[in-house]
């Protein structure tokens, strides 16, 4: 049965009512108020000792005796097919234990992409199986190919596919089939083409009554997760248990692949174990090809296999955030009321067309939208969920509209936002934002100037507040001693400490008091990190195994001491009664006449919360040298909304992370095809760039403490949406400090001296 | 350079154990042309060693330690894979991240793109040898305070590199922190929580809250 009960929400010191359902079994969420001893400090991660000593074994430390090496060999060539593959030289090399082709393990006899996996060897040392791989013979049937959306949208491109497979697909508003991979559906089709040309002429209506009309056409790059542990695992079999090290952020998704009974593994039991992870930011979801081909190996060699890719593998073959091309208008009523709206986009997320989308019509009400999108098949290495899949590279071109919308109106740009937004959280962030990066300061504009300065705004939402399908565990032992466990991973976000925060605060304890475990699959259930849902999915149960075990510590109490319960309660390392300490935790625990009180609490259905969504605002100062055509980020102000707040420094850092990220993305990461060749010709860290120290800006940031409601913690993730907006209002700092706009990312020294000839040309035409 | 012809590798398994061509010269010119006895090559017929195993002492974090490898080994593989010191991380494996940072005589280096061999004589400092979980250095406490880490692979060469940089300078200004961490990588944006860290160490600010 569920409790109806009214409950405050709200954030600063403006709080409402709300009548929600709180499920059967929870507590109520956090109350503006409540008396909270660790919630909302900034307690240090419970995992910070080891990392600052190096103690902290990450997957690739991982070394079973007897542990041997597994190494891939890859394809090549773009697009080809493998005719036969003969790895008899490689076997004969001594010290090799165990070789697998791809059409052999995967049934996949295709290379679609310059890196595919093609085999894979274990052997005695690195330097052997590189040898075995470099002795396997490859008869390859070469095909054409194309590595860009250019080219494969070209007349008569080569076909990247195989079958019915187009080079371009619809993939928004998806097109009927009639099965999957099937058959277009014709007359589903008809109607829908026909549904899509009644809403083309909607909009162009909306456009003709429109004061202002702005268009532009956007593109964004490849961008490549780079975490700096690459994928990979290392594996040991026990007869027909699986014991899996994996560099994962899906432990339990490992757990399910490798165990399937239609996956090529196929292991009766398996146990993944990821106490720490270099870095996922999306791509390590799935075991991947390497996983599958890592647990193999060893099964076959009979003996632990470490298979973890270099560095070139990881940025050719271990996802990325696919590119997009945007082509945008917009059409904007005298009182800056957007009427009307068009997107068509196109993005590659490699050889498949699933993923490609921009998220180019969020955030603000945009009036009608008419929004058709396609999917690109190129012959690149596969796309994987990337922080925040979509929304960058969308935002970046959605937020120059704005601010294009805005100048077409004589609006302000951050007015021009708050009249076309109407979120409960982000309309009380855009004032803050604007006074924090001194938005209305004089600044050197374009001109004669050769440095100049501009700012720009944008704005990031999100859905984080995590969902069902979680268990947390919490034991408090006769001796005093507390455990708290979920089998889910910490990708560096700090999972562990605020699971331990939550179950501490209800036992009243201190943190250092609670042994956290994070990692193993052999304890609760947990979430994937995606979503940014791990905090909300995890605290909730957590706080709720926390305060059952602190009922059940206190029902033991108070038959001993004959207390009345609910005069008990559990704070500051003491059992108190009416508010004062009476017995010490150590002391209550010791009435126990079981050993252990062990509680399994599962995370609840979500509630009618405050907002479904968490909101941000960033604000971006920018210095543009226009004799070099070099930009420099000067700051960012972030505005982040994570829902109630656990640990404020972990969320700051979080926030940071994520806009440096954005920085990277705007100025420097590009995945470069080679469209001779069909490879990566930077997969490496000297001419990828990633943003170094040198050029970081300065990161303030405005954490909103939401009493949100939705959970008995209030939580909402926060990995993904900071890095939403960063690109997007760097580029509109850039064209406020040049007087030119810059429709492509990254903004490079290049394309600033670029643009600044354009408009040099364009000098007595009308601006943008 | 080696004036005794070097053996084809091409025969047997045993050879193949070491790595690609490349690194043969790479190898040989790390025995004979830089002084691992403290001598040049003219003063020396030049001395091949390897391909197999060879025999050598290395001074890591004060000991002196008898090491076994093949010379094309790196220091970095030889502190992971043969010393089970896996504190300094293989990320790109050709000196463009810093994971791998140790020092050498107080300065920073890539362990990745040096060969063990030619580590001899030299005063090597890993992350193992800065700190330990009961004997933590003030820059290690700073960095725990400061947040200064997220997934963490990046950490315990960053704060190798911090060490160098507060050896040298004791009280360093922000953009000398930027340069000095320059070459070290950091996915997950932790270099502001980092500065912070090296200014709580040198008594020059740090976080607030
Ligand atoms: S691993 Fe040595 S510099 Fe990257
Ligand atoms: S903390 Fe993850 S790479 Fe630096």
């Amino acid at each position: 049965m569920t409790e109806e009960m009214k409950i405050k929400v709200g954030f600063g010191d403006t709080f409402r009512e709300l009548t929600v359902r709180i499920p059967d079994g929870d507590i109520p969420p956090y109350q503006p108020g409540d008396p909270l001893d660790l919630v909302g400090t900034s307690e240090i991660r419970l995992d910070a000792v080891a990392k600052v000593t190096g103690t902290a074994e990450f997957t690739y430390d991982r070394q079973p005796k007897g542990l041997i090496y597994g190494k891939i060999l890859r394809s090549p060539h773009a697009n080809a097919n493998i005719r036969s593959i003969d790895v008899s030289q490689a076997r004969a090399l001594e010290g090799v234990r165990a070789v697998l082709t791809t059409p052999d393990v995967f049934e996949d006899s295709t290379a679609r992409y310059a890196g595919a996996e093609i085999a894979a060897v274990a052997a005695d040392s690195e330097a052997i199986a590189d040898e075995a791989v470099r002795m396997i013979e490859v008869d390859y049937e070469v095909l054409p190919f194309c590595v860009t959306i250019d080219d494969s949208m070209a007349e008569g491109a080569p076909k990247v596919g195989r079958g019915n497979q187009e080079n371009v697909d619809r993939v928004s508003p998806r097109a009927r089939r009639r099965r999957r991979g099937g058959e277009i559906n014709a007359d589903a089709e008809a109607s829908m083409v026909a549904r899509m040309k009644e809403r083309e002429k909607t909009v162009d209506k909306l456009f003709a009554k429109s004061k202002g009309v702005v268009e532009g056409e956007f593109r964004t790059q490849v961008q490549t997760h780079a975490p700096l542990e690459t994928h990979g695992v290392v594996c040991d079999w026990d007869g027909k248990n699986l014991l899996c090290y994996g560099s994962s952020q899906a432990t339990f998704g490992f757990k399910r692949e490798l165990g399937s009974s239609r996956g090529p593994v196929g292991a009766k039991d398996v146990r993944v174990i990821c106490e720490y992870v270099g870095g996922g930011f999306g791509s390590k979801f799935s075991a991947g090809r390497e996983g599958v081909l890592g647990a193999m190996l060893a099964r076959e060699a009979g003996k632990p296999v470490r298979l973890m890719l270099d560095r070139k593998e990881e940025q050719t073959s271990a996802g990325n955030r696919p590119d997009s091309l945007q082509k945008l208008k917009m059409g904007v009523a005298a009182d800056g009321t957007i009427l009307a709206y068009r997107v068509r986009s196109w993005g590659t997320p490699g050889t498949g067309t699933g993923g490609a989308g921009a998220h180019n019509d969020g955030i603000y009400n945009l009036g009608e939208i008419d929004k058709v999108e396609y999917g690109v098949r190129t012959n690149c290495g596969g796309a994987r969920a990337h922080r925040a899949p979509g929304w960058p590279q969308g935002v970046f071109a959605l937020e120059q509209m704005m601010d294009m919308g805005a100048q077409s109106v004589g609006l302000d740009p951050i007015e021009f936002r708050k009249r076309n937004d109407d979120h409960p959280i982000r309309t009380a962030q855009y004032d803050i934002a604007r006074e924090k990066i001194g938005w209305d300061r004089p600044r050197v504009r374009g001109g004669a100037a050769t440095v100049c300065r501009g700012v720009g705004v944008a704005s990031n939402l999100w859905f984080s507040a995590g969902g069902r399908g979680t268990q947390v565990m919490v034991r408090v032992h006769k001796d005093g001693q507390v455990e708290v466990r979920n089998g889910a991973q910490d990708i560096g976000t700090g999972t562990r400490t605020v699971m331990g925060m939550v179950a501490a605060e209800e036992l009243g304890l201190p943190l250092a008091r609670v042994r956290t475990f994070i990692g193993d699959t052999r304890d609760p259930q947990g979430p994937g990190s995606g979503g940014s849902t791990t905090i909300g999915s995890i605290t909730p149960a957590a706080r709720l195994a926390g305060y059952v075990a602190k009922q059940r510590l206190l029902e033991v109490v108070a038959a001993r001491k004959n207390w009345p319960i609910d005069q008990l309660g559990l704070r500051r390392g003491h059992v108190t009664r009416s508010g004062d300490p009476v017995l010490s935790f150590d002391a209550a625990c010791q009435l126990m006449e079981e050993d252990v009180i062990e509680v399994l609490e599962s995370r609840k259905a979500n509630y009618a919360g405050f907002s479904d969504t968490n909101a941000g605002v960033q604000c971006a100062e920018v210095e543009v040298d226009t004799e070099t055509g070099e930009v420099r980020v000067i700051k960012v102000v972030a505005v982040a909304d994570a829902g109630k707040l656990i640990n404020p420094m972990l969320a700051e850092s979080q926030v940071r992370g994520g806009v440096s990220q954005g920085v990277g993305y705007a100025l420097l990461e590009r995945r470069i095809m080679d469209s001779q060749e069909g490879r990566m010709v930077n997969p490496n860290l000297e001419m990828y760039k990633l943003l170094g120290a040198v050029d970081c800006p300065e990161i303030e940031v405005v954490l909103f403490d939401v009493y949100n409601g939705k959970s008995n913690t209030s939580v909402m993730g926060l990995g993904e949406p900071p890095i939403v907006a960063t690109a997007a209002a760097v580029a509109n700092a850039v064209s406020d400090a040049i007087g030119v706009r810059i429709t492509e990312i990254p903004i490079t020294p290049r394309k600033v001296l670029e643009a600044l000839g354009r408009k040099g040309s364009d000098t007595g035409k009308k601006g943008e | 350079m080696p004036r005794k012809k070097l053996e084809s590798p091409a025969e047997g398994v045993s050879r193949r154990t070491f790595l690609k061509g490349a690194g043969i010269a790479a190898a040989a010119v790390g025995v004979s042309g830089v002084d691992v006895a403290g001598e040049t090559p003219s003063s020396q017929e030049s001395l091949i060693v390897g391909p197999g195993p060879v025999p050598f002492q290395l001074t890591i974090n004060g000991d002196t330690r008898s090491i076994e490898v093949p010379p094309s080994t790196t220091l970095l593989d030889l502190l992971r894979d043969k010393l089970g010191m896996t504190g300094s991380k293989r990320v790109c494996d050709r000196g463009s991240c810093g994971a791998c940072t140790v020092m050498f005589d107080g300065k920073i280096v890539d362990s990745c793109s040096i060969l063990a061999i030619d580590a001899v004589g030299r005063e090597i400092t890993t992350i193992e040898g800065i700190g330990t979980p009961e004997n933590l250095s003030a820059l290690q406490q700073a960095f725990i305070e400061c947040d200064a880490l997220q997934c963490g692979f990046c950490t315990p060469a960053m704060v190798v590199s911090c060490t160098a940089l507060l050896n040298d300078n004791a009280k360093p200004t922000r953009d000398e922190i930027r340069a000095g961490i320059s070459g070290n990588l950091c996915r997950c944006g932790t270099y502001i929580n980092v500065f912070e860290a090296v200014e709580k160490t040198s008594g020059q600010g740090g976080r607030d809250d």
